[in-house]
């Protein structure tokens, strides 16, 4: 039986994970003490083992596109490895002159294998998440051409983690093509980095040389990894069933049928949909850092407290990092390094200067970045917006920084200072909302009708107290909701202005005598459970990037 | 390293290059800043930069590039 079977979640692709009561009350203890009873040369099986069962239990059949993109980077490193080898050999034997022929032969071989491999891992992850989209839009040119013709739209149940493990599995073929890693000729190894079962459904996205070892050599669970990672965990569950879910009605509610309300009421809805995204995302990641952390494994971090950025541009090197950081390492930089691009670099400077130079340089690799980063995210049209609506922001925020820095200077502005700094961040934060605003709607076409009513509606309707009552009243809400999310809004705040100063609660709650430190814990655990929102009402909500 | 530091001041100025060690961790410079900087250090050091040399371990502190720098020129 599977776990969404468990709990009557849905499809084979619509799984409850990481916050179902039977995957936290029965799949991790049981998996934790089964764990610390296997002898420690046989725990990395046994993580692997549990690995496949999860995956298994969530996706079923599907398991097969996991094991065979396990196999398929196994084949692919240990053939760049052949590869590289021979190119060393040969190296070693033709004369100098004949040397850079040589590399140059052998680099475009290996450039080929690389070919073959993204064809494979991203044709195949085209192929399934978006016919369906090209295929609409293919009818849809037929239709404005008056081509008679209808193509099918093919429908394919889309196995659960395949946009984070086919960007893990291309890291790595990658890396080592690079020469960043060596080819790994231990399967086991390469399946557990693919398929370690916290990680696999929203990622973070690790490298092979971030997790790979210390999977394979994960060693007994100690007291401190366990109590760090439990109480990381927790404060997952509170930011994903505190606020995250119990918001979740309203964001429903106000998204669908945003014909029937302010723009007062519209623009709550922005703002309580970029609240539980980021509580539902990062409260995830806290969940799966906090679960590896009991196995003694140290993830990559995926936020970096994300609303205290002062520019759009700060503000994605803090959300969804594993992904901007590999959009930036294989996409980014290989392409503004590539010949051609710097050529176009060095002749733009001295046109148009050392700042907008490489920015129209620069504009091209992040065009494909971002239409990959919106593209990555769904098979839409408002995801491919969003990314773009992204692009501009940066651009022109970039464009504009010189001409900024000296109105300050001229007049006297103190960038650094708090007020200066604050006002930053409210504008970064509202710029994400409205991007989040068509991220979320159900289209394009609704995004901008949503748009228009926040921005012409917001003032007149200010403060649409009857549009809340209603939502409230529609949903089989009340205040108390309100009250309960704002609370503990509040206390993840604190959380976070403590760790932006550098200032770590869990070190400082360590320091604590065990009495204070076992009551926080027991409080954190019975608040969750008063205040969580589950049980009757409550449908329980797959964590929303799994479904990316 | 001088030069770089110059390089960099030229690039985004009100940084204290010469000791802040997470240039990019923390923040301080941004993917387009990193463009101008590696066609400056190419032109500057007659070398190339590839994109796998792109990594915080060797642009987080002028010290950091500067042992770069050297190492493609010797290569």
């Amino acid at each position: 039986m599977r776990l969404s079977g468990f709990l009557g979640a849905g499809s084979a692709t619509s799984m409850t994970s990481f916050f179902s009561w039977t995957f936290f009350m029965v799949f991790i203890p049981l998996c934790v003490i089964s764990y610390t009873l296997v002898p420690n040369k046989l725990k990395k099986y046994h993580l692997l083992l549990a690995s496949y069962v999860f995956y298994w239990l969530v996706s079923g059949e599907l398991i097969i596109y996991l094991l065979l993109s396990t196999v398929s980077i196994r084949c692919f490193g240990l053939w760049l490895d052949r590869m590289q080898s021979k190119m060393k050999s040969t190296f070693s034997t033709v004369p100098k002159e004949k040397k850079k022929e040589t590399k140059k032969r052998y680099i475009k071989k290996q450039r080929l294998i690389i070919l073959l491999a993204v064809f494979l891992h991203i044709g195949g992850l085209l192929f399934l998440k978006y016919s369906a989209f090209f295929t609409f839009n293919i009818n849809k040119l037929f239709e404005h051409f008056n081509i008679p013709v209808v193509l099918a739209i093919p429908r394919y149940l889309l196995p659960i983690g395949i946009s984070f493990f086919t960007l893990q599995a291309l890291s790595y073929i990658l890396d080592v093509y690079h020469g960043v890693i060596k080819a790994d000729r231990n399967i086991g190894r390469l399946a557990l980095f693919l398929g370690f079962f916290p990680q696999i459904v929203e990622g973070p996205i690790c490298r092979y040389s971030q997790t790979a070892e210390q999977l394979w050599n994960a060693g007994p669970v100690k007291y401190e990894n366990l109590t760090f990672g439990l109480q990381r965990f927790l404060f997952g569950m509170l930011k994903k069933l505190v606020i995250a879910d119990r918001l979740s009605p309203i964001v429903i509610e106000i998204f669908d049928k945003y014909n029937e309300y302010s723009g007062a009421i519209i623009a709550l809805g922005a703002v309580s949909y970029t609240i539980q995204l980021y509580m539902d995302f990062s409260g995830s990641m806290d969940a799966v850092i906090g679960i590896a952390q009991i196995f003694g494994i140290r993830m990559p971090e995926n936020f970096e407290r994300p609303f205290f950025s002062r520019s759009i541009s700060e503000f994605w090197k803090r959300w969804h990092i594993t992904l901007g950081t590999w959009l930036k390492d294989y996409l980014f930089y290989p392409i503004v390094t590539a010949g051609k691009m710097k050529k176009l670099t060095a002749s733009a400077r001295k046109k148009i200067g050392n700042h907008f130079g490489p920015l129209l340089a620069g504009s091209i690799a992040l065009f494909c970045v971002w239409f990959c980063n919106g593209l990555w995210h769904g098979s839409g049209w408002n995801y491919i917006f969003f990314g773009m609506y992204h692009l501009v922001l940066i651009l022109s925020g970039s464009a504009i920084t010189p001409a900024v820095n000296k109105i300050n200077n001229q007049l006297h502005i103190n960038a650094d200072s708090f007020l200066y700094r604050l006002m930053q961040m409210v504008r970064t934060s509202v710029l994400v909302v409205i991007g989040e605003l068509f991220f979320r709607a159900n289209g394009l076409r609704n995004g901008f009708a949503m748009f228009g009513k926040m921005v012409t509606g917001l003032l007149p309707s200010l403060p649409d107290k009857q549009g809340l009552i209603n939502v409230l009243i529609r949903t089989g809400r009340n205040s108390k909701d309100l009250i309960i999310v704002a609370v503990t809004l509040a206390a993840v705040f604190a959380v976070s202005v403590l760790n932006e100063k550098r200032i770590s609660v869990r070190d400082e709650l360590a320091k604590r005598k065990i009495l204070i430190r076992w009551a926080v814990f027991y409080l954190l655990i019975v608040y969750i459970i008063i205040f969580g929102a589950y049980g009757a009402g409550y449908k329980p909500i797959d964590p929303l990037y799994a479904q990316f | 390293m001088s030069k770089i530091v110059s390089i960099l001041e030229d690039i985004k100025p009100g940084i204290d290059y010469e000791n802040c060690k997470e240039l990019i961790d923390g923040h301080y410079l941004d993917s387009l800043s990193i463009i101008s900087l590696i066609a400056e250090l190419e032109d500057e050091f007659d070398i190339t930069i590839p994109a796998i040399e792109i990594v915080p371990a060797n642009f987080n502190s002028v010290e950091q590039m500067a042992a770069m720098v050297e190492r493609l020129q010797e290569e």
